[in-house]
Order: C-alpha cells, then sequence, then structure tokens
C-alpha cells in the first residue's frame, strides 16, 4: 500500500464505519431483546440494564421457537448427513472410476444446479402431494438434499481429483476393492472437504424458509425459520419477544460463524474458483 | 473425458492407469461387484437429481400449457402466458427485474472495490473480511425481522434522522421507497459473499504486475483499471452472474418478512409471484407459466455470461 496512498484512512474510515453498519442490527436486537416492553418504548437504543432472560423464555417456550428448534435441527440433521454420504459416493465415482455414461451424468448434475427450486415449485409440490411426502419430514429432507446435492457432487468431485493417484493405487495393490477405496482413502482424505460442504448445506438447510413453507404447511412442523416469520403478525406490538425469536433463531448461525468462519468462506471461494 | 464401451474398473487394478500389474484376477462374483461399483455408488444422486430436479423441471413447462379450477388438466395453448403479462402485479415484478439488472453493476462494483483495498491492505484489512461476510450467512428470514425492526415508521432509524432534523421516511411503507429499501437490505445483507469471492480471485493475480505498477507510482484509479480488472475478468463475470442469480432467487425470504409483495404491489419479484399463485391463489398453472418465464430469464443471463466468456476469450 506504501505507494498508493490517496490516505488509506480516508478509505479506512468510511470501511470501519462499514464494518460497524454490518454488525449494528444484530448487536442492536439482543440489546432489545434484553429489555422490557417499557423500557423499549422509552428509548430504543439505550443499553439494557442488564441480561434478563424472560423474554428468551417467553419466546422459547410459549411462542414456541423451541419446538421450531428441535424440528430444524432434526430435518438439518438428517439433510446435511445424506447429503454428504450420497455427495461423497457420487464424487468418488466421478472423479476416480470410469464407467459408461460417467460424462453425461457429471452434466446432469451441472444441469441440476442451474435449476432453482422457484422454477421448479409447482410440480415438486404435486410429486410430493401425489406420494404422500408433503408435511413430512423425510419429504422436506428429501427436497434439500434434491436442492443442494447437485452443489455438493460438484465440490466433492473436483476435492477427490486432488487426491494423489499414488494413494488409490497403493490401496488397490493392497487389495482393496472399489468400497474399501472410498471408505478407507477417499473419506478420512476428503475430511476437509466433507467438513467445509457439510457446514454450507448446514447453512443452506437451516437458513431456507421458501421449501419449508411449501412442503411443511402445518403448524406443528414448522422450522425456524418458518417460525420466524410467523413471530411478525404475532408480537408486532411486543418488541422484545419478536427481538428474542429472532436471536433464538440466528444465534446457532452466530456460534458456528465464529467457530468456522475460515471453512465457511474457503467453501465459497472454492465453490468460485472451480466453476 | 473418455467414455469406454464398459465399465473399466476390473478387479485389482487401478482405476485410472489401465496398465494391468501382475496380479491374478478375482473369482467371477468379485469381478462384477467391482464393475458394477460406479453405477452402484452414483446411482441414488442419479435418480434424486432426475426424478427431483430434470424430471419436475419438464413437468412444469408442460404444465403452464394446461389450465387452473374448471380447466385442470386441459390444454389451453398460451392462455396462462397471456394472462401473465396482462396482470400487472406479475409486469411489476418483471419490471423489478429490469431494476435489478440495472442495479447490479452497483451491487458488484461495492465488494469489488472493498476487495480491492482489502488486498492492498488499507488499515484494519484483517479484520473486514470476517465481519463484512457475516450477515451473509444470515437467513434472509432473520435479516428480514431485524430491519423490520429498525425500518418501521416509528422505529430507530426514523428516530435517528428525526434526531438529525430529517423528516422519517416510510421505508417499508411507500410504494416508490419499498423496493429500493428491500433492494438495499439484500445487498447489504449479500456484498460479503462476493467479496469472499474477489478476494479469492485476488490470490490467483500475479503480484510482480502490482510491485512493478507500485515503482512506477501509477494511481490506484489506473491500477484498478489496467491490472486488477483485466487480471480478475473471470472472477467479475462469476459475480455478475451470480449476484443476478441471488437477486432473482434469494429474495423471497426478505419480500415475504419485509413487505409481502407490497405496498400495493410494489415489490413484487417473479419468486414471491409464483409461490402467491402457487400457494395463496391456488392457481398452480399459472404459478407454472410464472416459472418458466423465471426460468428464460435465468437462461438468458446464463447465456450472456457463456457470450461474455467468449468474447472476452477470444481479446486475450
Amino acid at each position: 500500500m506504501s505507494r498508493f496512498r490517496l490516505g488509506p484512512w480516508l478509505i479506512a474510515l468510511p470501511m470501519l464505519l462499514l464494518a460497524l453498519a454490518t454488525i449494528y442490527p444484530l448487536l442492536f436486537t439482543t440489546n432489545v431483546a434484553m429489555k422490557t416492553r417499557r423500557d423499549y418504548v422509552l428509548d430504543r437504543f439505550a443499553l439494557a440494564d442488564g441480561l434478563r432472560w424472560e423474554n428468551l423464555r417467553t419466546a422459547w417456550t410459549s411462542v414456541g421457537m423451541g419446538r421450531y428448534f428441535v424440528n430444524s435441527l432434526l430435518v438439518v440433521t438428517a439433510s446435511v448427513l445424506l447429503l454428504l454420504l450420497l455427495g461423497s459416493m457420487a464424487g468418488f465415482a466421478l472423479s476416480r472410476l470410469r464407467f459408461r455414461g460417467s460424462t453425461a451424468i457429471y452434466l446432469a448434475c451441472l444441469a441440476g444446479l442451474f435449476v432453482p427450486f422457484q422454477v421448479i415449485m409447482v410440480p415438486l409440490a404435486r410429486v410430493m402431494a401425489d406420494t404422500a411426502l408433503v408435511d413430512t419430514y423425510p419429504g422436506l429432507v428429501l427436497v434439500y438434499v434434491a436442492q443442494f446435492l447437485p452443489f455438493t457432487v460438484f465440490l466433492l468431485t473436483s476435492y477427490y481429483r486432488t487426491i494423489p493417484q499414488e494413494v488409490i493405487d497403493a490401496a488397490r495393490i493392497d487389495g482393496n476393492s472399489a468400497y474399501g477405496v472410498y471408505r478407507r482413502i477417499m473419506i478420512p482424505l476428503g475430511t476437509p472437504a466433507l467438513l467445509s460442504v457439510g457446514i454450507l448445506n448446514a447453512l443452506f438447510c437451516w437458513n431456507d424458509v421458501l421449501m419449508a413453507l411449501v412442503m411443511m404447511p402445518s403448524a406443528e412442523h414448522r422450522t425456524l425459520m418458518v417460525g420466524v416469520t410467523s413471530l411478525r403478525g404475532q408480537y408486532s406490538d411486543d418488541i422484545p419477544t419478536f427481538a428474542s425469536g429472532v436471536l433464538i433463531a440466528a444465534l446457532p448461525v452466530l456460534v458456528v460463524y465464529l467457530f468456522l468462519q475460515r471453512q465457511i468462506a474457503d467453501g465459497v471461494a472454492a465453490g468460485s474458483t472451480k466453476g | 473425458m473418455p467414455v469406454g464401451s464398459a465399465p473399466s474398473v476390473r478387479p485389482g487394478i487401478p482405476a485410472r492407469t489401465g496398465e494391468s500389474p501382475n496380479r491374478r484376477p478375482r473369482p467371477g462374483r468379485a469381478a462384477r461387484a467391482e464393475r458394477l461399483a460406479p453405477y452402484v455408488l452414483i446411482a441414488p444422486t442419479v435418480v434424486i437429481i432426475v426424478l427431483l430436479r430434470l424430471y419436475p423441471l419438464l413437468l412444469g413447462v408442460n404444465f403452464s400449457f394446461t389450465g387452473d379450477g374448471d380447466r385442470d388438466g386441459a390444454a389451453v395453448g398460451f392462455d396462462n402466458y397471456r394472462e401473465l403479462l396482462g396482470d400487472p402485479l406479475f409486469r411489476t415484478a418483471l419490471g423489478n427485474v429490469g431494476l435489478l439488472v440495472a442495479l447490479l453493476p452497483v451491487a458488484v462494483a461495492i465488494p469489488g472495490l472493498l476487495a480491492t483495498f482489502i488486498y492492498l491492505r488499507v488499515p484494519g484489512h484483517r479484520l473486514y473480511r470476517g465481519v463484512y461476510f457475516f450477515p451473509a450467512v444470515l437467513s434472509p428470514v432473520i435479516v428480514g425481522a431485524i430491519f423490520n425492526l429498525l425500518l418501521a415508521f416509528d422505529g430507530p432509524l426514523n428516530a435517528l434522522l428525526g434526531g438529525l432534523g430529517v423528516g422519517p421516511a416510510d421505508w417499508l411503507g411507500d410504494p416508490d421507497i419499498a423496493i429500493f429499501t428491500v433492494v438495499g437490505v439484500h445487498v447489504w445483507a449479500t456484498f460479503g459473499m462476493a467479496l469472499v469471492v474477489f478476494l479469492a480471485g485476488f490470490a490467483t493475480l500475479d503480484p510482480a504486475l502490482l510491485d512493478a505498477a507500485r515503482v512506477d507510482g501509477a494511481s490506484l484509479p489506473r491500477v484498478i483499471r489496467h491490472i486488477i480488472v483485466p487480471g480478475l475478468t473471470r472472477t467479475i463475470q462469476f459475480v455478475f452472474v451470480t449476484t443476478m442469480i441471488g437477486m432473482l432467487t434469494s429474495m423471497f425470504g426478505l419480500l415475504f418478512v419485509m413487505t409481502s409483495g407490497g405496498p400495493e404491489g410494489s415489490t413484487y419479484l417473479p419468486e414471491y409471484y409464483i409461490w402467491i399463485q402457487q400457494g395463496q391463489m391456488n392457481r398452480p398453472a399459472l404459478a407454472s407459466a410464472a416459472s418458466t418465464v423465471l426460468f428464460v430469464i435465468m437462461l438468458v443471463v446464463g447465456l450472456a455470461q457463456v457470450q461474455l466468456l467468449q468474447r472476452s476469450g477470444r481479446e486475450d
């Protein structure tokens, strides 16, 4: 930067302000969640006079965010595990085994990448209704898997291509079948990629609202994000409870982000450079 | 990738080398299991992608030429498309897509410039990537709910502006303002994503070029124009397309929570229109027609990208 000086601080200051603008909304929400309704009406910006958990407890129990939380956790866990299993199997086959039709299958996966849910929402809802999978957890898991599988296969295929052929050859000479190579080489050596793709998929599924809204219409099956949308009408005059519900939905993502920021950003970057 | 006439995976032979080491072939059953292995591994993925991605696409296009309600299942030709074009809400949705296209350069330039500054080590550069990227991992629903709070007519932002002597604006209730508010929030929430992609692109840039420019005393705008933009052509195009696709397919949560398409339908986008027609109005065939239009828009964006890539490839 030494020669491009243009006054680095002239740039740094707006960037610092932008950084504040990036995190302030969530800080504000957290602060509001700690206030009483009266405090909020009197002064929106003043710091809460201490940590108050009542609002969070209300949101968790009587608003039902706790149940929605468990619903989301179940669906996301099942979806991610299934995505990683199927994605790694397909990625291994596409990157390391030769078979008739592999190019066509790879292209079909790529094509799947460019079909957003909005475009196939109507027929998919109909298929789910016809197979009695609508409004069931397996149905939503299946929809998530179908939505994010092309991306998962794509990333894992390109990662598996970077594993040295010698390692695989050695495993073959030791008498491993294709399944043996998958289990003893691809899975252990592919762990960093599995972790990265797994976190991204978990975020995608956790954050989704449209698919859950269409595929899970009944109230007791709501995922957490659908639960957040229902806060608006019910708690629009009880802002601290509203903010608490939002905070409960944001907290897991915040924690994951604080610990795994690098993997998430690297996953996004990998998706772009491989493309 | 060559496609053999038969699966080339034979027992005990490394898949890619082709040269057979001196090993006795295994009994027939194991050999067959080995030959079938790739198909077993790939089958679930193929079934899921074909049945739940590609087939519904065809089904949906087909569906868009049938009727709703009384005319359920009957072929109606282009009636749904005609109705779409006549529907003011859908026309607004298309108009808003035009607005998004017009705003696209801004939505790409902001993260591009910020990434440039971070790459050139502006003071505090270590901090920014992590902070800017954070909203990108939050669900649009959460972002929308937070901004509902901040932008309410009697909410904190207007209170703050009032304190500065600026009159309150009805950020989400004024039909002339609301779409800009929603797009602004979308950009706020997603610019970190593009920033990370840009930074990954910068990692491939040859530092020697920048050093040379530094020695020559080139100004920042010149460095951007003559080194960074040409060096990052592919990245810039990738960000253009992904940002556009993001605007077309990941704003539902924001619209649903912040405006529900209003006020006066001014914040409709195709994806919201599809959802309303399918879920609320019980017009699945009409929704399918809107889906097909959205898909065509996305295809055009994708093909324009391919064109651009080929043209820049010739220029290189």
